[in-house]
């Protein structure tokens, strides 16, 4: 497969300084090096060049000289992906992070229209004058792009309620590998208008098209909310009690999981007191202050129903910070147990959370690795942290781990990503995941692109998609 | 690379080299770099992620260039260390210390500055010896003309007035009897030879509360060079000054500073860089006036006198984020009866780096938001860095002083 993509030439170069002006271009080592990662911590994998285009226009003509050329095609946001999608065949790297803009708010229809490259946190921070914001909220959302969030369906902490990116994408405006720029979706929350081709382009990790427009619904920002946290005497007693708090119906917008081992590390890191416990749940409810007072009574109420020890109500926003603090300092402590480290990213059924954790402690015993778990219960979705501490030899142990959880994710009805995508890390399981209907995703790939010059080597193999 | 090319490197980092293989690129170091979020940072390369790429990749054996190669040294530079990615690095990368180490291996010649940077302290002192005469020749054509030339700083900055050393005021100044104990007052350059009168206020003010202020003999606190890279220059000035602080402390007195490079020097540089007992207890005894300040208030023998509740901006600049004393500058502020309206922007002069001939448009670029911010609202502003407070004072042309000139007047010392 070496040989099946064309190098980028001399001509090449010329082509795009061309199109694009010289300042768009790089081909310089340094340039191409900082390019040839993302947040996984995979190899490097360098870009033959990189390109800046400040259009759609320019993006559909990189993409009809790229096709015609056979050099494969990587678009690129933030670059804080966690599952290695970076060019595994060089080629060209498609940065999108000029095409930054708001285009227009739609105030009245609480929508918005953005170029792919703006950052999640900038959007927000512009959408706070109208009393909007777009909710996904990923934990990378202070450097992650619009487009990378739909490229990969990405989701965060309170998805529970608010749902994940896919939720919110009404429209998209999409450079297709042949350089033909389509419209696809609307400015309406519903229509009945043939296939849903915008739901198959969320989460296709830049293997259909490279988003060039993107149109987003939004929601109005809380009037209200409440945080608490609780401890639990065991794992089983905090899942139970997720699993009633979901049950009743309560309208939360993060029921969020941490276990002993987590809380230990925390506790470490943040020089927080936490009782004696075995797990502890972050909930919180957002809308008007009647409706969250009255979802928090019933959901602390469901709580001490299911044996917590101690419930934990924020009385003010600086505690509220407090409580989110310890919640987001698992990923920061967990890396100061050592260098290697793998975070899984499953979602399974609720019914199936438990045994997901018992799975985990029982690979990490296996393996010989440290397992703690994180995780948006409130939606099935567990981090798992794997840490083999600075023990290189123990690496492979810990992707043998996270392996063989996802395979048990997938056996009980889950999947391997909740809200992270596939890209190069988790292409193993794509086929056991989707069995026959795997055939059909790749005879999609192969309509929309079949000389596979975008993003080749994410989700499918290159040999699969050519042959 | 060669491999004793290498080992020379890894040698160079030290401990540092550990924090290379922390990184997760994540980038979160990205969206508070004010170096990173400029027109040109839609290059990786330019941004604080991509620096801490290529030095995953320089020993992955990937990136062909040496770190001592130009252009990897001109990338570095654009790491200022203003420290606000150590905040918020989830995994804790000593970013800019790391930065540091790498810039030490640049081997461009620049004996010049070098000589001018190591001893610029001395330089400044022979300066405030004749204030008119430095006055006459820096502010002259030729005068910034030949600082460009010589050091690199841009001709276009307004360097602020020469006065007589502050050092030699408090030296020969009477004491008071000083019954709540000795101060021993690190003033750094700025206070020192150009904002003389700040220093003075402090010094009448603190005497005033019963303490004997000195001014131990002391030199620059270093920063600057540590930023540059000079990390040896900056080891043997932190040795100094630590045995010089370290003797008046076990003689019972307590640092006081008022610069936040200087402060930050003493609590967390020195002992990073000496890395011994005798700079940890110079930190454990280092005190900012805002902090003597509040200590006073919660002990009963200060007050505030309001007279209106004025509306202030308070600038947080990056060395006072770093150094922790956000807080306590904002809950004195409030106390002293003042409508804060707080603005955490970077205003891009980032020490001396801004005022480079080569950083100067990127630096006014960085600012641009806060400077337009500031102009539309037009209110006084405070800043406890010297160098900020320049910046906005040139660029955004408003009243802006450090904290401690906002509260003094408001000040009412309780008698015992």
């Amino acid at each position: 497969m070496d040989n099946y993509f064309n190098k980028v030439s001399g001509k090449d170069i010329e082509f795009f300084e061309k199109l694009l002006g010289s300042r768009n271009v790089s081909i310089s080592e340094v340039e191409l090096v900082a390019n040839s990662v993302d947040a996984y911590p995979g190899g490097f994998y360098k870009p033959e060049i990189v390109v800046w285009p400040e259009s759609s226009e320019q993006v559909g003509e990189v993409l009809r000289y790229a096709y015609e050329r056979k050099i494969p095609v990587y678009p690129k946001g933030g670059g804080t992906g966690l599952t290695g999608t970076v060019p595994i065949y060089g080629g060209i790297l498609l940065s999108l992070v000029k095409m930054n803009k708001i285009i227009e708010v739609y105030e009245e229809d609480m929508q918005v229209r953005v170029q792919p490259g703006i950052i999640y946190d900038r959007l927000n921070k512009e959408l706070e004058r109208y009393g909007l914001f777009f909710p996904p909220d990923p934990s990378s959302g202070s450097w992650c792009t619009i487009g990378g969030m739909v490229a990969s369906n990405s989701s965060g902490l309170k998805a529970v309620k608010y749902g994940t990116t896919r939720e919110y994408v009404l429209g998209l405006e999409v450079g297709l590998p042949d350089g033909r720029i389509i419209r696809i979706g609307s400015r309406t929350f519903k229509y009945s208008t043939g296939f849903d081709l915008l739901k198959m382009m969320i989460g296709s990790q830049g293997t259909l098209g490279v988003f060039t427009e993107i149109t987003l619904r939004l929601k109005n920002l809380p009037e209200y909310f409440q945080t608490a946290i609780a401890f639990f005497p065991s794992v089983e007693s905090a899942v139970r009690a997720v699993y009633h708090i979901v049950r009743r119906g309560l309208d939360m917008a993060a029921i969020e999981f941490m276990d002993e081992k987590m809380m230990r590390a925390v506790a470490e890191y943040r020089k927080i007191d936490f009782p004696e416990s075995q797990a502890m749940l972050l909930v919180e409810a957002h809308g008007s202050k009647m409706a969250v007072l009255e979802t928090m009574e019933k959901c602390i109420h469901l709580l001490e129903e299911n044996k917590s020890i101690e419930v934990r109500v924020a009385k003010d926003v600086e505690e509220r910070e407090k409580f989110w603090a310890a919640r987001k300092g698992a990923y920061p402590a967990t890396l100061r147990l050592g260098r290697y480290m793998i975070i899984s990213d499953i979602v399974v059924p609720l019914s199936k959370l438990y045994d997901a954790v018992q799975n985990s402690y029982e690979l990490g015993r296996k393996y010989g690795v440290h397992a703690s778990v994180i995780g948006h219960f409130g939606d099935g979705n567990l981090h798992v942290h794997w840490s083999a501490g600075n023990d290189r030899d123990k690496v492979e142990d810990l992707h043998r781990a996270n392996d063989e959880l996802a395979r048990w994710a997938i056996d009980v009805g889950g999947a391997v990503s909740g809200e992270h995508g596939i890209g190069t890390e988790k292409k193993k399981f794509v086929k056991q995941q989707f069995r026959e209907a795997f055939d059909l995703m790749l005879k999609i790939k192969k309509l929309v692109d079949p000389k596979c010059i975008l993003s080749p080597g994410i989700i499918f193999d290159l040999e699969e998609v050519i042959q | 690379m060669t491999l004793p090319e290498l080992s020379e490197i890894e040698r160079k980092l030290g401990e540092y080299l550990e924090d290379v293989w922390k990184c997760i690129r994540c980038g979160f170091c990205n969206s508070v770099c004010p170096t990173s979020n400029t027109s040109r940072s839609y290059m990786s390369s330019l941004t604080s992620r991509g620096r801490l790429i290529l030095l995953q990749a320089y020993f992955s054996n990937i990136l062909s260039k040496s770190l001592k190669d130009e252009e990897i040294q001109e990338l570095m530079e654009y790491c200022f260390g203003c420290r606000r990615c150590i905040e918020i690095c989830p995994a804790g990368v000593r970013i800019p210390n790391l930065i540091w180490r790498v810039k030490q291996l640049n081997e461009k010649p620049r004996y010049l500055r070098k000589f001018i940077l190591t001893h610029y302290g001395e330089l400044l002192r022979l300066f405030s010896k004749f204030p008119r005469f430095s006055n006459l020749f820096l502010h002259s054509h030729i005068g910034k003309i030949l600082l460009e030339l010589t050091v690199g700083v841009s001709r276009r900055i307004d360097f602020p007035s020469f006065n007589h050393s502050l050092e030699g005021w408090i030296n020969k100044r009477r004491r008071n009897n000083g019954f709540r104990g000795r101060l021993a007052y690190f003033i750094d350059v700025f206070t020192n030879y150009h904002e003389v009168e700040l220093g003075k206020k402090i010094v009448e003010f603190v005497e005033k509360l019963g303490y004997i202020v000195v001014a131990p003999p002391q030199r620059e606190a270093g920063t600057l060079l540590l930023e540059e890279g000079l990390i040896e220059e900056a080891y043997r000035v932190a040795k100094e000054n630590v045995e010089n602080l370290y003797d008046i402390v076990q003689s019972g007195a307590k640092i006081l500073t008022s610069s936040p490079a200087a402060y930050l020097a003493l609590k967390k540089d020195y002992p990073e860089l000496l890395g011994d007992t005798k700079s940890r207890i110079v930190s454990e005894n280092t005190i900012d006036i805002i902090q003597l300040l509040l200590n006073e208030y919660e002990d009963g023998r200060i007050d505030f006198e309001i007279p209106l509740y004025d509306r202030l901006v308070y600038h947080h600049s990056c060395f006072t984020k770093a150094s922790g004393l956000t807080k306590d500058i904002r809950r004195i502020l409030m106390l002293a009866g003042y409508n804060l309206l707080e603005l955490d922007v970077c205003c891009g002069i980032g020490g001396i780096w801004g005022m480079n001939k080569s950083n100067y448009e990127i630096s006014l670029e960085i600012g641009l938001d806060l400077f337009n911010e500031l102009k539309r609202i037009n209110l006084p502003v405070t800043s406890q860095s010297e160098t900020c407070r320049i910046q906005i004072k040139n660029n955004a042309l408003v009243d802006v002083r450090h904290p401690f000139s906002f509260i003094v007047d408001r000040v009412k010392i309780n008698k015992e």
